[in-house]
């Protein structure tokens, strides 16, 4: 495939900057867990870009993209643990509710 | 250019703004499985056939169902959010700071001129294989932390979600 690194990087750019906006933007709780998610695919989408073009035969890139993965479907699980002890408390999800911290 | 690797991201990116942006969250989740299998292909498409199908397992298999179950636990009947739109009030800051990173990376991107080296060798006689090897043998202290963390994931979601005392 002859398809420029600077294209995938781009593609990896693009696809983390609409997850960002997302997680800026949305007002659910569980929405803003959707785009920190699309975040994260984009990075591990970006080792495993780099682990194909810059290889020389070791698995490295591909290890290291599995327990980035890992990691994630941790942090995706406690997360969404939290919105629903936060829903029990405040009866709502939304994340400009919850500002019993501000000072 | 590829004509593959153009429809497939378009898919990917048309699934990740669909995600973004619609504003019942049931519908996201079909958007978000979408981008998650937009993903799954480009690792298909650069041989990294193990990452694809362990991308669809845990995304698609778990972390959706995850996210679904969440869903459902926590929203209205309706589904939809709230009346005052699912966007909060400065939103138009959010936009902007991410319209800004995408400009910044995407200069930055176009200057790098790295062209595909050769297919990996290996990828004929199995990758599966060689990874589980690697597993046990490299890498078994960061496979065994991740043990750990994954444990401590699991009692923690169950600790913070259990009914609070009265």
């Amino acid at each position: 495939m002859s398809v420029p690194l600077g294209y995938y990087l781009m593609f990896g750019g693009v696809l983390f900057t609409i997850g960002l906006c997302g997680a800026l933007t949305r007002k659910n709780a569980i929405a803003v867990l959707i785009s920190i998610e699309i975040m994260f695919n984009a990075a591990i989408l970006n080792f495993v870009v780099f682990w194909y073009y810059l290889h020389n035969g070791a698995l490295t890139g591909q290890m290291f993209a599995l327990f980035a993965i890992a990691v994630a479907a941790a942090e995706s699980a406690v997360g969404l643990a939290l919105v629903i002890a936060v829903y029990r408390h405040y009866k709502s999800v939304d994340v400009d509710e919850m500002r019993s911290l501000k000072g | 250019m590829n004509i593959v690797f153009i429809t497939v991201s378009a898919i990917t990116v048309l699934g990740a703004l669909l995600a973004v942006t619609l504003r019942n969250l049931v519908h996201c989740l079909l958007a978000l499985v979408l981008f998650f299998l937009g993903i799954a292909a480009h690792f298909f498409l650069m041989r990294a056939d193990f990452l694809g199908a362990v991308q669809i397992l845990i995304y698609i298999g778990a972390v959706a169902v995850l996210i679904l179950f969440a869903i459902m636990l926590t929203r209205n009947i309706s589904g939809t959010e709230g009346g005052r739109g699912s966007l909060g009030g400065g939103w138009w800051f959010g936009v902007g700071v991410a319209a800004l990173l995408a400009g910044v990376m995407c200069l930055c991107a176009r200057r790098c001129e790295l062209i595909s080296k050769l297919p990996y060798g290996a990828t004929e006689e199995g990758v599966v294989k060689e990874i589980g090897r690697l597993l046990v043998k490299d890498w078994v202290v960061p496979l065994e932390v991740m043990a750990v963390l994954l444990t401590a994931a699991l009692i923690g979601a169950v600790v913070i979600a259990l009914e609070e005392k009265r």
